[in-house]
Parts: C-alpha cells; structure tokens; sequence
C-alpha cells in the first residue's frame, strides 16, 4: 500500500511498448528535473505525449486591474519556454476516429477525477482533453490509459495528430464503403513512425465515406481521404480520393487533390512519400507558414504531386502497407441486442423531439445511431461511467466522439430508444437537439487556452441557453443552421465551415479594450467542408446573441424557397451582409456600457494580458535532439537499474541507450536505418567510426568503440561491475554522439 | 497510512437562495485578494451548463474550492490534491480545517452574506486514490485499505464533531472513488470546528 505505483500494479496489463514509452518520458522528466535536458526539447517532447500548456502557466495572470505574479514554487524551473514546471497544463488523450469502449471511458473518468478537475472535454477533432493537470502525474495517467489501450503519444506537438474518422462510418446511409478500418490501420502505421518525426508542423489527417455530408470534412485537413470504388478490369475495386494541403487556422485553405484515385494498398505507401516530402521541403523555422499547406501552395499541387510520386519509388517495402488489408473482409461491429422496431406507440413530447434530433437511422435495418449531446463538450466522471454502463446494456463497445463535440453510441436497437432516452435523461444527458443551431461548438478559448483572446466558451453557453429557450419557436428554416466559435483566429472551434461563425479579438474604445468576435458568415459544413465563409466584421462580445437573432431573422424573411444560408449570403454579398451587423459595430464608451468590456462568465475588465505563446506550434527543434533524448532518458534508467540491484536490466538498458543514440545520429543521414541493431551498428560505423568522424580530437575512436564492442561482444551475465562500467560507457559516447553532430551539423540529408 | 493522491470534503447548504454563477466574480476577487491563506489560486471555472456536477470551480495550486450540485445535494467541496501531509490523518486535517476555512469565508463574504447557509452536520469524504484506498466491495477480503481509512476518520472526526458522530461508507460504484459521509447531528459551528482543529485564524 505504500512504495507500489501504478507502474507495478499494472506491469501486465499495458502492452511492453507503450509501457516502455512512458517510462523513457518519466525518465526525461527526471532529467528536466535536473536540468540535464534542453528545456525546448523537453516541452517538444512532452508536447508529442500530448501533456500540453495552459493559460497563466508562465505565472502571470492578469486580474481585471493588473497583471500579477502567481506565486508557483520553484519558478525557476520550467517544462518548456515560459512555462512553468508547477503550473497546471491540459492532457490531451488521442482518440483513433474516436472509437471508444465502455472500458475506456471508465477509465478517462477515473483519471479526469484523480488528476483534473473531474470534466472530460470531447474536443473537435475527436479527443479528450482533461485540465488543470499537473505534469507529475501525467506518467502515472498515461500508464492507465495505456492498461485499457490508449496512448497520448503524438496527441500534440509536430506530429500526426488524432486520426479522424466520420462518427457514423459503417452504418451510414450513404457512404461509398466504411473507412473505420483504413483510418485504424493509418493511425496505427502512422504512431511514431520514424517519417513523421521531423515535422517542422502539426499534420491532421481525416477519413470520409461520404462527398455531399460533412462526414470527415477532409476539404479542411493536411491530408483527407474519401472512400471511392472504381472499375478495374472489369472488378470493383476500392480506393480512395487522396486531398492534401486543406486547412483552417489564420489563412484557410481548401484542400488540392493529390489523387483521384489510390487503390487502397498505396494509401500508406501514398502518405509514407507525402510525410517525406513535407519533413525534407515543410517550412521549418517560421511556424506561421510551417503548415503543409503553405508547402503546396508554394510548390503548386502539380509539382507537390510529382515530388511524392518520386518519393514513392525511393521507398523500402513494407510488409504493414498491405497487412491488415487481409483483415478487412472480417472486420465488422457487433450489436449487442438484435434488431427491433419503434412500434407505433404514443411517446412524449420530450422523446420525440429528442428522436427528431438525435437519432439517425442506420444503414442496417432494425438499428440506429443515438447522439448523446453533450453542452460544449463537456461530460464529469460520474456521467461518463454512467454513460459506459448504458453503453454496455445497448450498444456494447460501439461508441465513438464526434467532432462536433458529441458522443455517438451506434447499434442501438430500435425499440430500446424510449428506454435508452429515460436512461440518459436521468443522468443530465438527454438534451435535443443534436447538429441543431443549439448544438453550439466551441474550442476552449480564453478558459484555458494560452493564445484565447476572447471567451468562446463563455459565448457558446450563452448561445446555448438563450436559443435553447427559444427552440420551439425557433423557424424551422434556422433550426439545423450550424454556429461553430473560435476564442481566436487560430480555428480551433472550425468557425470557417460553419453557417454563423465566430472569433476572438478586440477592439479598443477609449483608454479600455473590448472583447469582440468576428463574425463569418455562409461557410459549409456539408460537401466534407465545401467551403468557408465570408468574414464580415467584428462585434462586441455582449451583442452576439442579437446578431445572431437579427442575421436569422433577416435569413428568414428573405429567403427564397429552398435557398440555404450559404446561398442566401452569396445572394446578397458581403457588403450587404456587413450592413446587417454594422449597427453593432459602434463601440460604447467605458462609462456608457461597462458591462462590454467584460467577457461572457468573466467579470474581469477585460485584458490581453494573459494571452502566451501558444503551443500548438510545438518547438521546432531538430529531428536529432528528439531521437537522441530518449537515448539519455535510458542511460538513466539504467543507472537506477543499477541502484535497485537489477545489473542485468541496468545493462540491457545502457546498451539500448547507446543503440538509440547511434540511430539518432546514423538518421541524420539515412533516414531508413530501421530499428534493427546489426543495421544500426554497421550504419555507424561505416557512416561515423570508419570514417572518423566520430573520433574525438584526443580520445580518437575510443568511444564508438564502446558500442562496437558491445554489440559484438554481448555480456551474458553481467554483475554491478561490467553493468556500472557499461553504463559509463553509454554516457560517454552518448555525449560523443552530441559532439559529432555539432560536428558534422545534422539534419543533412545526404541519402535517402 | 499513506495520505491519498487527493481528498475531499463536502459541505452541504443549507440555504442557497443566489445562482451558482454569483460565485464568479466572488471566486475572482478571491483570487485577486489572495484572500486564502497558504493557498495559491489560480483560476474560475464555469461549468454550470452540466446538469447534476460542478458547477463553478475555484481552481488553486493546493486545492479546488467547488460549489458542487452532484446527486442535487449542492454544497461547497473542497479538493486538496497536494502537500496535504504525510498520513491520512494529517491530510484529513489539513484538508478538513481549508475546508472549514472555505466555508467560512464563504458565508462571510461580503457579496454573499446572508444569501447562503452551510450545514456542518454532514459531510461528504471522498479519498481520489484508487491506487492506496481501492473502493473494492464490502467483507470480500480487497477492502482493508478501506476499512482502516473509515476506522481512522471515524476515530480522528469524532472528538471535533461531538460523540454522536458516525461515519459510514457509501457503498457506492467501485469504479468511483472511496467515499464516506459524516453524520454528526451535534456539531458546533464552524468557529469551534476550526478551533477544535487548532487552525482557527
């Protein structure tokens, strides 16, 4: 009960990898503990565990008069550039086209209880996001999540981040095939593979079955992927229409075609080529422009297309680009109830408006999809296990998030909807109005977000209950419109592709500063994100809820028959669209309305004053000092090995730290050494020891040696003496690794 | 034994006749006047649009202060997750004499004296360690942990909230947190609770 963590208890149950990954990271913290490790490193490789900043984490926070110092201990020790070790940060957990099991969600609600602030935050790419986390528990968390099969890794940072997937993939009406399995099989290739570590930018991908639905909106991610079937000697054959250099943030881009056609065994190798190109040729210094995107644009797609294609014939096979293809006939979800039928009952009124909203009928007959609406995305513990034992009495592990911030449970038999609706209403979980105007997204703006301008939280929940009051008499012409918020212009709320969108910025007025929004209008959610709306002037915060009112009512009384909001917008063109909000663009002096210069759920004067610098970017830091921090990470391990009296694991480990050392360096130059120790060993020597480039002035090849011959030379049976000596060894040529790369200069790709 | 990951106590009102969102600019100020001793606060969380949860949360370094509407008992729970001591019973008394404090200051606050009564004749316990006090079933053998933490908060509450104190286990879901409930129908008030427990300001 005392000295045993977590990492005993569940020693058998997480899988050997994953285990070992959160004990390198747990070793890296311990080395940042002593300053041992370059703290940009660090935060980029605390990023790529999805342990993320949060606002005020650089100890200032501004209290509405002043900005002022949070009195954190040890201020001077940090976990990336201005940020500080002890101040709390946001977890972000990946979540594969956000497939659930009921054992997974028990176990985020047991960590968001332990280690947050007991909310989990369904976010818009299918994540979850716990706050107010401190960074010492996060290894512990991680070893939990990973004892049920989920991994943090690459959650954040320059990396592929969560692989998205249409919530309704299977079992929809429409699509052209399920994509599930592609994405799982992409995501699964993808995680940590050594061609998407040298990301000067994040890389989102999605996968759609659908063009006309919004379904994975691929127009708007670095790579998208809509399910196609095309003829191919006379037999169907499947395959995908590849997009790539889609995007939001500042300056959107819709994405080009790469493909119209990849046949489904070379989407991996297709990517492979694609995350090649973007490392060797991607912006990495200035991060405004890092985005593949940018790198498309600058190419033409043209260009952008023949650079991959080539890339694609230089690439060594690889038995996982096929593999799981041979799975596909048998994958399939399994109901847990058989199929039924809603008789003709009388239900309430409440149900049927709930049924109206929130239920889809599947593709299979007899079964539907139910959409659990969560309010901004929000869920607590108790709701959350709650909600896994409804899941496992109706649907079993068929559970996914959406991207709109929901939860979906799929297979749900027909006739179980009126007792599963009773169910989830008595645990608060049973609103209506599913992909409605009140359905509102937000991302987390300024409650917790280091770059958060202005509230779009705090925005959305007035939204939320101001329309949700009105919802009966709401037209039936703005009932499905789509209101998506964003607490700046970095698009995390997707306010590009919504019929009203907004973001956070400000405006000054006299010796103050006022919170306000953007407004977007006529963007489309359908056609995977067809194409982005009209930004047509800024708005105090605290008149949203009458713009909203009097752009809908405008939308109402003009329309013609069948015309959407998109088209009405485009009818009438920005400038027009500008006039209907332009009488809320006067800007009240302090005195006059003090109340605008308060956000929505803040009663602060409003400041920019905590606004950081975000870590969305991640650390742009060189693919070497990534590879190599691990390598450390194990030296030390080793060394507490060696003080627990285990020399046979101390040495393992320091042999190991020397091999992962030696890649680190060897990938420098050859990208494709792999993990195999012979490759690895005779990649270095004749790339580094051969040609003395690893010698040092005084000690020659002394410590290259050391590797050479331990690889040659395996101990069988070490004792503290030859494991002790080893592990000296390790740390001497780790530090000879550094050296030679400084040398030499890194990161030059000499062969590929 | 260990001091658990995290502890809470909850104390239920009695009177509440204000929103929970009144608690906003209150937890604000708080904050800007740093009006709790030995504790950093950093932050106001709003999440009054969850049905039956947390509703508006004082987010601090050591400790959360919630105004708490979980099972439609609200109350202010208090959430110590650092440096609460050494053992179970030093955390339980740092954790119970900030709680107290909390509410306390509470009820005195200028903005909200007289609109809300806290009872200090129940409480709830809740020990957020699963890893050291597993809220495993009753009698099967898996629940010593739990059964010396009750024996212990019995022991360590009883002298300060009168002889007539019982706590009981909630024999809640074992995925949930262990979990105790206080039931002292002769407590005194808050002053005298804080006093009894050495930490009156």
């Amino acid at each position: 009960m005392s000295n045993i963590g977590w990492k005993d208890v569940l020693a058998d149950e997480m899988p050997d990898d994953l285990a070992h990954e959160i004990d390198i990271f747990e070793g890296q913290m311990e080395l940042m503990g002593q300053a041992k490790l370059d703290e940009k490193v660090f935060a980029e490789t605390r990023l790529r565990r999805g342990v993320y900043g949060q606002r005020y984490d650089n100890g200032q926070r501004h209290d509405g008069f002043e900005s002022r110092e949070l009195a954190f201990d040890e201020k001077d020790r940090v976990k990336g550039p201005d940020t500080l070790w002890h101040a709390p940060g946001m977890q972000r957990i990946k979540v594969p086209g956000g497939g659930l099991t009921p054992d997974q969600l028990d176990m985020l609600a047991q960590v968001a209880d332990e280690y947050s602030d007991g909310i989990l935050h369904v976010t818009t790419r299918q994540d979850f996001q716990l706050h107010f986390v401190h960074i010492e528990d996060t290894p512990d968390m991680m070893r939990r999540l990973a004892a049920v099969g989920i991994t943090t890794r690459e959650a954040c940072g320059n990396s592929v981040r969560n692989v998205t997937c249409c919530h309704l993939a299977g079992v929809c009406q429409t699509e052209v095939f399920d994509a599930t399995p592609y994405s799982e099989a992409y995501a699964q290739f993808l995680l940590g593979h050594d061609d998407v570590q040298d990301f000067g930018r994040k890389f989102k991908p999605a996968f759609s079955g659908c063009e006309a639905e919004a379904c994975g909106l691929v127009m708007m991610h670095d790579m998208g992927y809509l399910a196609q079937i095309k003829e191919v000697d006379g037999k169907p054959k499947r395959g995908f229409k590849v997009f790539v250099g889609g995007g939001l943030g500042t300056v959107p881009h819709q994405a080009k075609v790469l493909s119209e056609f990849t046949p489904e065994e070379e989407i991996l190798p297709q990517t492979q080529a694609v995350a090649r190109v973007f490392a060797r040729l991607g912006e990495k210094r200035n991060r405004n422009r890092a985005r593949i995107k940018f790198l498309v644009a600058k190419l033409g797609i043209e260009e952008f297309r023949r650079l991959v294609d080539e890339e694609r014939k230089t690439l060594p096979h690889d038995d996982r680009w096929t593999a799981y293809l041979d799975t596909l006939p048998h994958y399939e979800e399994k109901p847990t109830r058989p199929p039924t039928f809603l008789n003709g009952q009388v239900h309430s009124f409440e149900f049927n408006q709930w049924l109206e909203t929130n239920v889809y009928d599947q593709r299979q007959e007899g079964y539907s999809v139910v959409t659990v609406n969560l309010p901004l995305g929000d869920l607590t513990s108790q709701q959350s296990w709650e909600l896994a034992d409804i899941a496992r009495k109706y649907v079993g592990d068929n559970i996914r998030t959406t991207v709109e911030q929901n939860i979906v449970l799929r297979w749900v038999s027909d006739a179980d909807l009126p007792a599963l609706y009773e169910e989830l209403r008595a645990i608060g979980l049973g609103d209506p109005g599913a992909g409605t105007i009140v359905d509102i997204t937000a991302c987390p703006g300024t409650d917790t977000c280091k770059l958060g301008i202005a509230s779009s939280r705090g925005l959305a929940g007035e939204l939320r209950t101001q329309l949700t009051a009105k919802s009966a008499s709401l037209p039936d012409a703005i009932k499905d419109l789509k209101i998506k918020i964003s607490g700046c212009f970095n698009s995390c709320g997707q306010h590009h592709v919504s019929d009203i969108g907004f973001f956070g910025n400000s405006r000054r007025s006299g010796n103050f500063k006022m919170p306000h929004f953007q407004v977007i209008l006529g963007g489309k959610w359908r056609d995977n994100a067809g194409s982005y709306g009209l930004a047509v002037g800024a708005v105090p915060s605290k008149t949203v809820p009458e713009v909203v009112d009097t752009i809908t009512s405008r939308y109402v009384e003009e329309r013609t028959k069948g015309e959407t909001f998109q088209e009405w917008i485009g009818r009438i063109g920005k400038k027009e669209a500008r006039s209907i909000i332009q009488p809320f663009m006067n800007l009240p002096a302090f005195e006059q309305q003090p109340e605008f210069f308060s956000d929505w759920g803040d009663p602060r004067v409003f400041s920019l004053g905590d606004i950081g610098i975000g870590e969305c970017a991640g650390e742009v830091v060189s693919l070497f000092s990534m590879e190599i921090s691990p390598a450390e990470s194990e030296a030390f391990e080793a060394q507490i090995a060696l003080d627990e009296d285990d020399p046979a694991r101390a040495e393992s480990l320091a042999y190991s730290s020397m091999l992962k050392a030696a890649r680190a360096l060897v990938r420098t130059q050859f990208l494709d050494v792999g993990d195999s120790p012979d490759r690895i060993v005779e990649e270095f020597k004749s790339r580094f020891f051969d040609t003395e480039l690893f010698f040092d002035q005084y000690a020659k090849g002394k410590f290259g040696q050391y590797l050479l011959d331990r690889h040659s030379n395996p101990n069988p049976d070490p004792d503290n003496d030859s494991a002790r000596r080893l592990i000296e060894e390790a740390l001497l040529f780790i530090e000879a690794t550094h050296a030679c790369e400084s040398k030499v200069g890194g990161n030059v790709l000499v062969e590929i | 034994m260990i001091a658990p990951h995290r502890l809470s106590v909850k104390f239920f009102f009695e009177e509440l006749s204000i929103d929970v969102e009144d608690f906003i600019p209150v937890f604000h100020r708080w904050i800007r006047e740093n009006v709790v001793p030995n504790e950093l606060l950093l932050d106001v969380a709003d999440y009054k649009h969850i049905v039956d949860g947390p509703a508006i949360l004082l987010v601090g370094h050591e400790a959360d202060y919630v105004v708490d509407l979980t099972d439609a008992k609200p109350g202010l729970m208090y959430v110590r997750k650092r440096d609460a001591g050494s053992d179970l019973s030093e955390a339980l008394g740092t954790t119970l004499s900030q709680a107290l404090n909390g509410v306390k200051l509470t009820e005195s606050d200028v903005e909200l004296k007289g609109k809300l009564k806290l009872r200090t004749d129940a409480a709830t316990i809740v020990l957020l360690d699963r890893l050291n006090y597993a809220n495993a079933a009753n009698g099967d053998g898996a629940d010593t942990a739990a059964a010396a933490a009750l024996s212990q908060i019995s022991d360590n509450l009883a002298p300060i909230f009168g002889d007539d104190t019982t706590v009981t286990r909630v024999a809640n879901d074992p995925r949930e947190p262990l979990t105790f409930e206080l039931s002292a129908p002769s407590a005194p008030d808050v002053d005298t609770l804080l006093s009894q427990l050495g930490s009156a300001d």
